[in-house]
């Protein structure tokens, strides 16, 4: 019996003892950066022109971005804003997508809309939503919102269709209601394909963050992005990018961190995709 | 003021109990009565699951039933636990109608359904905090139980650390916890190897033969229903009727080595093949 259980424990001992270059941790988005490092320089000198400047020089702006005040400041508003945004559509959507998972009614009225929301580009209602709340904090916040909201609400449901019926007739056996079986038992059990929807959801609140900042440019990563495009300081435009690739990564490690500790339990069932919506 | 408190409370002996026909109850923990249940299907035209059944339970039996796959048995265990609602008439459980699940009932799965968020310790002891037992006097029952199905050290394993076996024995335990006083049993050990249901088998009679509750077990395997029961309910398919009813008098407790050579096992079990839709050469497993 412990044999098996150890086998079951670790189906992937085996390959595990295997070790190539590829498997050395850290090394493989190492080589991937300065591939890409290589080909954005081969093909800077190729062109030649201002608005392509090398990737060195690009790089050389980073640490006199990152040490000037204000455009940390920029930086940790639009971090900001980013958090409040994302939060609140994890709060909303994650109940929205699992009671439409749950029932069938609430999943026949909810996806037509959501079907017809999802593919709308959330930044085109950026204009709208300044008419309405201005250019100020509230209309980033609400676009962050709705760009996060779809594919957390996308995920929650597929995540709380696939429970196992049999496992919420064990807890009803319990004694277990309603109410209480949907966030006891249907949301830990639909949290691995939740975290998909999460993940999905951290990469658009980035990228709907960057596009409300220059849209509505107050403060914040796109405003400073399309500043020196205006001024045509490409270095720091690039610089800039650069800044938001890695802070895109540093969130997205952080996050698997998270998920890591969060659903550790699961069966390592689901790869990960990021949307690209 | 106080006389007519009083009054009024003497009242009530005179009608409460005499009305009630207790004496007219059958024995039967479980009954079914005049039972059927359609299922809409995909292409609108209606399938019988269940035709007209009625049976009944007797306290502390273990019955079986067996039929063909598609001939509803497990439809009329989820009925009595209370997960599907018939589409005619009744069934009760101790007298009262069943109107949902409930902890009297404790259903274990072929799919095992486990909560794999929690570790062994967390799924056993899950019911009894859920009915308001602290979680030092849960955790110190549940680790009895997860003893007694011989899972000692797995504690604090999670699920999907654990084989299809080990996996059952923790359902069998979570449900055990609460305490039902029927346990419903869909294909309990249809998923596992024969080597590790054999095991099962035993196992689940040494439990049984402890506290003797009631048993509804739904099986395909005429052998395992033999093995384990006191009565056997024969079905059979489209729609789903019971066609027999057999009474098991093979003496307890049982050991497999000596039944597969005892005569009168082998004549319930090629009797009870028989009687399935199946041939009897596919029927046996």
């Amino acid at each position: 019996m412990v044999d098996e259980a150890l086998a079951a424990a670790h189906p992937g001992a085996r390959q595990r003892e295997r070790m190539t270059l590829a498997t050395i941790p850290g090394l493989p988005p190492v080589l991937a950066c300065l591939a890409l490092f290589l080909a954005w320089d081969l093909t800077a000198r190729a062109v030649a022109i201002d608005s392509l400047p090398s990737p060195w020089s690009a790089l050389k702006e980073v640490p006199a971005i990152l040490g000037d005040g204000e455009a940390i400041g920029n930086i940790f508003a639009s971090l900001r804003r980013m958090a409040i945004g994302l939060i609140l559509a994890i709060v909303c959507a994650i109940p929205i997508g699992l009671m439409m998972g749950r029932s069938r009614a609430v999943a026949a009225f909810c996806n037509p809309l959501m079907m017809v929301i999802y593919p709308v580009p959330k930044a085109a209602l950026m204009p709208i939503i300044m008419l309405w709340l201005g250019v100020g904090e509230a209309a980033k916040i609400l676009v962050i919102f709705l760009g996060v909201s779809l594919p957390v609400i996308y995920h929650s449901y597929q995540g709380g269709r696939a429970v196992e019926e049999k496992m919420l007739w064990s807890a009803a056996a319990m004694g277990m209601t309603a109410r209480a079986r949907l966030f006891r038992i249907a949301l830990p059990a639909a949290l691995p394909e939740i975290m998909v929807g999460v993940r999905t959801g951290l990469v658009l609140a980035l990228i709907t963050m960057v596009t409300s900042e220059m849209i509505a440019r107050q403060n914040g990563v796109g405003n400073i992005l399309f500043n020196s495009l205006d001024m045509a300081q490409y270095q720091t435009v690039y610089g800039m990018i650069i800044v938001i690739g890695v802070l895109g990564f540093v969130l997205d490690a952080a996050f698997q961190m998270l998920r890591g500790v969060l659903v550790a339990w699961a069966e390592p069932a689901q790869p990960i995709i990021v949307g690209s919506t | 003021m106080s006389g007519f408190g009083i009054g009024a409370l003497k009242s009530y002996p005179c009608v409460e109990d005499q009305d009630l026909p207790d004496q007219d109850l059958p024995a039967g923990i479980i009954e079914i009565e005049r039972l059927s249940k359609v299922f809409d299907t995909a292409h609108r035209d209606r399938h019988l699951a269940l035709s007209d059944i009625s049976v009944t339970v007797a306290d502390g039996q273990f019955v079986s039933i067996v039929g063909p796959s598609g001939c509803g048995k497990s439809t009329l265990l989820y009925v009595v636990g209370g997960f599907v609602q018939p589409t005619s008439g009744r069934v009760q459980v101790m007298g009262k109608p069943v109107l949902g699940p409930g902890p009297d009932r404790g259903p274990v799965f072929q799919e095992f359904a486990l909560f794999p968020w929690k570790t062994v310790l967390g799924n056993v002891s899950y019911g009894l905090i859920e009915q308001g037992m602290a979680r030092r006097e849960a955790e110190a029952r549940a680790r009895a139980l997860i003893e007694l199905v011989h899972l000692k050290g797995y504690e604090h394993f999670y699920p999907k650390e654990l084989s299809g076996g080990m996996k059952q024995r923790v359902a069998i335990a979570r449900t055990l916890a609460y305490g039902p006083s029927i346990l419903l049993m869909d294909e309990p050990f249809g998923a596992l190897d024969a080597h590790t249901r054999t095991r099962l088998q035993n196992e689940l009679l040494e439990i049984w033969e402890r506290d003797r509750k009631t048993v509804m077990f739904v099986t395909h395997s005429v052998d395992e229903a033999v093995f384990l029961s006191d009565r056997v309910f024969v079905m059979t398919r489209s729609p789903g009727r019971i066609k027999s009813i057999v009474d098991i008098t093979l003496p307890r407790p049982r050991r497999r080595a000596e039944l597969l050579v005892d005569r009168r096992y082998q004549d319930y079990v090629v009797g009870i093949e028989r009687q399935m839709d199946d041939p009897p050469e596919a029927g046996g497993t």
